[in-house]
């Protein structure tokens, strides 16, 4: 079979079911007793040992085959969780990792069979099992003792000594109804087989092409994991003979022998269940067990099983996110092209009637809902990024030798697309940095009293038109001065400098280029190529970054990034004769203030507005506009809002709200950080954005 | 150097002098627009314009060159240029563009000029055209500014 069209969707899905792994591992390593957590590990691990086994990856099979193994022991009651096995089945994920990194690069799992963990897991395996099971056939395979063989004595057509259960009755008489045969089967795989779980797979898949499997015996779910000797036994619906169905199943390899026959129910059951259909002919609601007995292995529409309806499944879609980014484009096209119209049927108002502007405005919110939806389409949880970490921090805990715990918060905040995919680097560089640098050793917690358990945290939270994320440690905080004699040292700063400089500059030192304050190089951080990357990466987001410390308390690196990238709601204003675009996001309020209501403090303007006291930020200053000459009486002060500080920008005049489009300005032109890009607006003029926050 | 014997200039004239710009590197040669000033930007730099739904800065080719600027007439255009083929496009401020030339290989004079002058280096040559001798820009050198560090 090519496999190659569903590599994607596997390579996507094995993602999936590795983060859940590794995600339940780390709640059973806590609380070895969550069977919740058991269980959801198991059909993980089963889910990615099918899909492997599908796929041809047999020693990515092979493995998850163990692990398992291992898992099914525990979730049966067998064994209990050790932190040795934690640590084990750990690795195997790591390994799995490796694996499905070599399918991503070229599409085979590569030559690593990892025996060590195969051995380690079966180890694991044989002393736990050892304890508790007294005979374990064949201890090397680990089979439990199959609960098969009702002992049919000679008669190797096993399956008519098969209890059949009432719904599966049911459903024999109804192929009969359709006219299809119901065909019992039992196959013998050969003692030499080493993968019978994969073996029985195989054979049932040919089978299905011929008919539906209706019963398997032992349990489709006990069949792939090996728990039955070399024989089971399966009930097919079909229009084939038993002879063809035997021929076919006969023809998988390993398969010493396939019995078949017509399988009849005895008459009166026959004529009880014909009753019974005919009765509930709408076949509401089957008993879930059909589903079950399956389990996997089945796909569920034979005819029968109509009413076995699947679980909805995820109701969602797979797109390639160019696909959105072209549509994202038409959608900036469109919302242009409207502004074109809106400012046309405001330049020419002759010859436009009412109904000409009804229908601009139900374009115009056609448009920006179209726009939303699109945007949301774009968005991902961040959780996708930092689901990741509690995994890290826990294997950080452990090569550090320090007890730390990783509290998250705001996993659903949603980010674009583009964001997500870039801003795990960072935010992993700064909680390796938090565990590494920011918390203290054990003993020196308990030394200064506090918790000996290291906290780290990881807050996301969105404010206005941005995301905040916060990386928070509990540790001993940034050493001014012990940057300052660094810096000095390395000739980043010269003495009279470091004199002059706040803290606030000292913290801005480490985001430069090779700096770090680790005493030694470890493996997790300290090699200097740290917070100057994670600050270029955030710029080149668009967002920005900025730390807080507190000696002996911990340090807080806060990260802000901005909500879109493409289509905002903004101010249009006019400072000396320009046209300048504010994102609404960040404007709090509009005010008109007198100009004697300035004050001046320290050489900087305020207003008190309410209570607060404001620091004014004339714009045509900075911007150096064309001044009119006339001072006016009443001023426009936009109030923005950027995390707690309030500030004033003072335009000239306001032009209304509008829906812009935004564009770079290009790499060439020298871009001053208070312009965030370009617009074009709807006559075709260029307005620039201004990004208030950078001033506040 | 190109395997052809024979390259294309579009010939701009800045202050009445002749200045050669090889044609692989132009786009288009638009009439002057509206510009948007962006503050803070070099001061060459005039802004930013509209090009049919992109926005392309524009500097002034005259005050990147040390020109002395003349009153803009109606035969003033931008020429829009990329420095490489991939290359988002900038547009040139000239006064006039008159013809296109096409000079010879040998009617191409390099000049070798020093490093630590910056001028020189936004020119590759001088073109012999008739009697005329042709000042050939170096457009990447001009648009790709070494001090703003791109």
């Amino acid at each position: 079979m090519d496999v190659s069209q569903y590599l994607e969707i596997f390579i996507e899905e094995t993602k999936e079911h590795l983060q859940s792994l590794n995600e339940h591992l780390l709640i059973l390593e806590r609380e070895p007793e969550n069977e919740g957590t058991i269980n959801e590990i198991f059909r993980a691990a089963h889910s990615l040992k099918g899909m492997a086994g599908t796929m041809g990856y047999k020693r990515m099979q092979r493995l998850t085959h163990d692990m398992e193994n291992v898992f099914s022991e525990i979730r049966n009651g067998k064994m209990k969780v050790s932190s040795e096995l934690v640590d084990v089945l750990f690795k195997g994920l790591d390994a799995l990792e490796s694996y499905l990194g070599n399918i991503q690069a070229d599409s085979t799992e590569g030559e690593n069979d990892n025996e060590d963990i195969i051995n380690a897991l079966n180890n694991i395996l044989n002393i736990g099992l050892g304890n508790t099971t007294a005979k374990v056939p064949e201890a090397d395979k680990k089979v439990k003792a199959a609960e098969v063989s009702t002992d049919a004595g000679n008669d190797k057509m096993k399956f008519k000594n098969i209890k059949i259960e009432d719904h599966e009755k049911k459903a024999m008489v109804k192929a009969g109804m359709l006219g299809y045969n119901v065909v019992g089967l039992t196959v013998y795989i050969q003692e030499y087989c080493v993968l019978k779980g994969a073996r029985a797979f195989m054979v049932n898949r040919t089978l299905e092409e011929s008919g539906e499997i209706i019963k398997l015996y032992p349990s489709a779910q006990d069949l792939e994991d090996e728990k039955y000797d070399f024989d089971y036994s399966a009930f097919v619906i079909t229009k084939e003979s038993p002879e063809m169905i035997a021929k076919v199943a006969s023809n998988v390899s390993e398969v010493k022998e396939v019995v078949a026959d017509i399988f009849s129910l005895s008459q009166e059951d026959v004529t009880s269940y014909t009753v019974l259909l005919n009765q509930d002919e709408a076949a509401a609601v089957q008993p879930k067990t059909v589903v079950k007995d399956t389990g996997s292995l089945k796909s569920g529409n034979a005819p029968t099983a109509k009413a076995a309806a699947k679980p909805v499944a995820n109701r969602s879609v797979r797109v390639d996110i160019d696909k959105l980014d072209v549509l994202m484009n038409l959608v900036s096209e469109l919302i242009i092209a409207k502004n074109g119209l809106i400012s046309i049927s405001g330049a020419t108002d002759i010859m436009l009637d009412n109904s000409f502007h009804e229908q601009i405005e139900y374009l115009e919110r056609v448009t920006t809902n179209l726009h939303e939806s699109v945007m949301k389409t774009r968005m991902v949880p961040i959780e996708s990024v930092v689901n990741r970490f509690p995994r890290m921090i826990r294997d950080l805990s452990k090569n550090l030798n320090k007890e730390m715990e990783l509290y998250m918060t705001g996993e659903e905040t949603e980010l674009d697309r583009t964001v997500i995919d870039e801003i795990g680097d960072p935010l992993m560089h700064l909680l390796r940095n938090a565990a590494d640098h920011g918390l203290e050793s054990n003993e020196e917690r308990q030394r200064t009293g506090k918790n000996p358990t290291g906290s780290i945290y990881l807050d996301a939270y969105q404010d206005g038109n941005n995301v905040v994320i916060e990386v928070r440690d509990d540790g001993a905080g940034i050493n001014t001065e012990k940057i300052k004699k660094k810096a000095i040292e390395k000739g980043k700063i010269s003495e009279e400098q470091a004199q002059t400089m706040t803290d606030k500059d000292i913290i801005d030192i480490l985001f430069q280029p090779s700096f770090s304050t680790a005493e030694k190089v470890t493996d997790v951080s300290g090699r200097g190529v740290g917070l100057d990357v994670v600050k270029t990466k955030i710029e080149a987001l668009g967002g920005e970054i900025e730390a807080k410390t507190k000696l002996g308390e911990g340090s807080n690196f806060i990260i802000r990034l901005p909500l879109t990238l493409a289509i905002i709601q903004s101010l249009m204003v006019i400072i000396g004769k320009e046209k300048y675009a504010l994102p609404l996001g960040s404007i709090q309020t509009v005010e008109n203030i007198h100009s004697n209501e300035i004050k001046t403090i320290q050489g900087k303007e305020v207003i008190n507005l309410r209570g607060a006291v404001v620091p004014i930020v004339r714009l045509s200053e900075i911007l150096k506009c064309q001044q009119s000459d006339t001072a006016l009486e009443e001023l426009t002060v936009v109030i923005v809002k950027k995390g707690e500080r309030l500030a004033g920008m003072v335009v000239d005049e306001l032009l209304g709200q509008q829906e812009i489009v935004i564009k770079s300005i290009g790499k060439y032109i020298k871009n001053h950080k208070i312009i965030s890009g370009a617009t074009i607006l709807g006559n075709g003029e260029v307005a620039l954005i201004l990004d208030v926050n950078s001033l506040v | 150097m190109e395997a052809l014997d024979t390259k294309q200039f579009i010939i701009a004239y800045l202050n009445s002098e002749p200045f050669g710009i090889e044609i692989k590197y132009i786009d288009n040669i638009i009439v002057m627009q509206s510009i948007t000033r962006v503050p803070k930007s070099q001061s060459y730099f005039r802004g930013v314009i509209n090009l049919r739904g992109d926005i392309v800065p524009v500097m002034s080719l005259g005050s990147k060159l040390g020109i002395p600027d003349t009153e803009l007439t109606s035969k003033a255009r931008i020429i829009i240029v990329r420095p490489e083929q991939q290359a988002a496009p900038v547009g040139l401020i000239v006064d006039e563009v008159k013809e296109v030339i096409t000079l010879e290989q040998n009617a191409i004079e390099k000049i070798n000029y020093d490093d630590k002058e910056n001028k020189g280096n936004y020119s590759i040559g001088i073109g012999k055209y008739g009697t005329d001798l042709i000042n050939l820009l170096n457009i990447s050198a001009i648009v790709i500014d070494k001090e703003t560090n791109i």
